[in-house]
């Protein structure tokens, strides 16, 4: 809990944009998102999870899904649009994962098997066909604005026949680095937090090498 | 209203005075009995402590009576639930009392999991003269007892005894948010982030589930119930709330299953105010029928609203908490305390509600003048006996010589449990351990 007269680098909520053109909303919701995605894992891991704030994180999530969706086709191209469909369909199965493991951990399996967000993208493929569309956290830098950091982390590759081109190393190589994020590449500090050494999500130094490999581990199984 | 700080007596070796707030001292619920004469705490260590008021001396006529502690024990223990490794936390989170039908007293009171019927009752004679045993409670030999007696009731120091008369256990999946006694007074009703489920008081091996909103694919979840409450007169009636802000009434005449409501309230949102934690502020933390059973009081993070029973479309009253909130939800969201559930009481006539906020500030707000005051719950801002001076927070620009401004406001204090005195303007505010009672000014 923030302790009284703690600072934050970083305050998005002194500026209440509604303009969605406008970047200080874009990165509040990026904010808001990011520590919505800390949140649910922190949740996860605890023995019960509570399940009101659960459900709250969730629809926030979904509600950072819906706008991410609607901005992006107001300023994307159709490929765009196509893709901001499939990142839907990746973070609604994600959190439909997220409250299914819930659920299951509640009422039904003697021992509580914890998964990360991550983790519950993986258990949802059922096929192997299905394993290859479905990456987590992976990035395709095809058609849209680099400035665009959140998508690029919740696309899953488009399930047409064309999928399976991401199986190739295109895919490899369309991971930006970390320092590709511009406009705020020049300024490291202020990053999303889902970037930060110390998020959960991504363990290590090396951002990029971290990427690269979770996208080996996906491959293989 | 003007209010004087009472000097609670409190049996010191029960309610630690300590600086620091131990655990499982921190104060989870707080409810006055029909009467007003008992005042119940819960807490986070299981613990459950009655206070009882002493009787109004007619030397001191202006000395109202105070809360001594009457009756104090363990309501709930830790318990592990084997078979999905998880630990059942013992704390408190909602006391019931019954009304009083005779010299003893009931209350009812849960945890996550299961809820307890409690007899509290008194002890001031104890029988003598046994044949069978000696007063040491030795069993006499047969063969030196000659003669019959019968034992006689001698009077002995007062006890209060609290007994468990009813466990109602192995009914709820999830955690239980609140418990409501009908006014039938042989039923009540225990509710869960998604069902709610109606008991007898006498029955504990079964109980009717009347609502449930748990999706066959968990998937679909979007929605919990964060609280109900049987009508105060109305036996056949109930109302719960949601986590997206409305509240359902409820009539068990009919059908078995109370999934389709009869009144839906609910507020259509404000554009203008929308924000990414729109649906997360509108959640309602308690919901409370007015005395007279016509109107709904709810209270969700920002604001208390009073509902007519007749007019599901919009509240009928809306009072602001804490707006000076609004600008900083991102920083609450971000430490959690935007999820924090805060409660609301009516006073006896209806005519007032309070609820709590940060910073042990509690507010009341006058439904017929319109007024309202923030008052502090604090042992270094009252001494006994003082009245207590309203508390302002100054939003911006220049902070006056008494304000606190939004920044400096401590959100580790706050103040989730209050309750109202039935008849009187008797209030028990909760602050993390410690309790306090304020009553009116003596004139």
């Amino acid at each position: 809990m923030i302790t009284k007269g703690q600072k934050r680098k970083y305050s998005p909520e002194e500026v209440e944009a509604t303009d969605r053109s406008n970047p200080i909303w874009e990165s509040q919701r990026q904010f808001v998102f990011s520590v919505s995605l800390n949140k649910y894992q922190r949740g996860q891991e605890l023995p019960e999870p509570s399940l009101r704030r659960s459900v709250l994180i969730a629809n926030t999530l979904r509600q950072m899904m819906v706008t991410n969706s609607s901005s992006a086709l107001t300023t994307c191209s159709g490929e765009w649009e196509s893709m901001s469909t499939d990142g839907d369909f990746s973070l609604s199965a994600a959190i439909s994962s997220i409250l299914t493991a819930l659920d299951s951990n509640i009422e039904e399996s003697p021992q509580a098997v914890q998964r990360t967000p991550f983790q519950s993208l993986e258990n949802l493929s059922r096929s192997s066909e299905d394993k290859d569309k479905l990456f987590g956290l992976r990035g395709c830098g095809v058609g849209h604005p680099a400035g665009d950091d959140l998508p690029r982390y919740l696309l899953p590759i488009s399930p047409s026949a064309s999928s399976s081109q991401y199986l190739s190393n295109q895919n490899l190589k369309c991971l930006p680095s970390f320092s590709s994020f511009g406009p705020l590449s020049s300024s490291p500090a202020s990053l999303p937090t889902i970037f930060s050494p110390s998020s959960s999500l991504f363990p290590g130094q090396n951002q990029g090498l971290d990427l690269e490999h979770l996208m080996e581990i996906l491959v293989e199984s | 209203m003007e209010e004087e700080s009472d000097s609670r007596k409190i049996n010191n070796s029960f309610l630690r005075d300590h600086n620091y707030a131990t655990e499982a001292d921190i104060i989870s619920t707080v409810e006055f009995n029909s009467s007003g004469e008992l005042l119940a705490t819960g807490d986070k260590g299981g613990r459950v402590v009655v206070f009882q008021r002493e009787q109004e001396s007619k030397s001191q006529p202006n000395r109202r009576g105070e809360y001594n502690v009457y009756s104090t024990f363990q309501s709930h223990e830790p318990e592990f639930d084997y078979l999905k490794s998880l630990e059942i936390e013992e704390k408190i989170n909602k006391i019931k009392w019954l009304p009083q039908q005779n010299a003893a007293y009931f209350l009812l009171s849960t945890n996550d999991k299961t809820v307890k019927l409690w007899k509290i009752s008194e002890r001031d004679k104890r029988p003598e003269g046994y044949n069978l045993k000696d007063e040491d409670g030795r069993i006499r030999d047969p063969s030196t007892i000659t003669s019959l007696r019968v034992p006689v009731l001698q009077p002995m120091d007062l006890m209060v005894e609290a007994t468990a008369r009813r466990v109602f256990s192995n009914a709820h999946t999830y955690h239980i948010n609140s418990i409501s006694v009908n006014s039938d007074l042989q039923t009540f009703i225990s509710t869960d982030d998604l069902r709610v489920n109606l008991w007898n008081l006498e029955i504990t091996d079964r109980s009717f589930n009347i609502v449930d909103i748990k999706p066959s694919n968990m998937e679909e979840l979007t929605e919990v119930i964060t609280s109900a409450e049987f009508h105060p007169r109305q036996c056949h009636t109930f109302a719960y709330s949601s986590s997206k802000g409305s509240i359902r009434l409820c009539d068990m005449r009919q059908a078995a299953l109370c999934d389709r409501h009869c009144k839906y309230f609910e507020e259509p949102e404000d554009p203008s105010t929308r924000s990414f934690f729109s649906e997360i502020i509108s959640s309602i933390s308690d919901v409370k029928f007015s005395h007279n059973g016509r109107y709904l009081m709810t209270r969700d993070y920002l604001t208390v609203k009073v509902w007519d029973l007749q007019m599901e479309n919009k509240p009928l009253e809306t009072y602001q908490v804490h707006d000076y909130l609004r600008g900083k939800l991102c920083s609450l969201y971000e430490n959690d305390c935007i999820f924090d559930k805060f409660e609301c009481v009516w006073n006896g006539s209806d005519s007032v509600i309070m609820t709590g906020s940060y910073n042990n500030f509690f507010r009341m707000f006058d439904r017929n003048t319109k007024r309202d005051v923030t008052l502090e719950a604090s042992r270094e801002n009252s001494k006994p006996r003082a009245i207590l001076k309203p508390r302002k927070v100054c939003v911006g620009g220049k902070r006056r010589k008494d304000e606190i401004s939004v920044d400096s406001l401590d959100f580790s204090k706050k103040i989730l449990h209050t309750t109202w005195h039935p008849h009187e303007n008797i209030i028990a505010v909760a602050a993390t351990n410690n309790l306090y009672i304020f009553q009116d000014k003596v004139n």
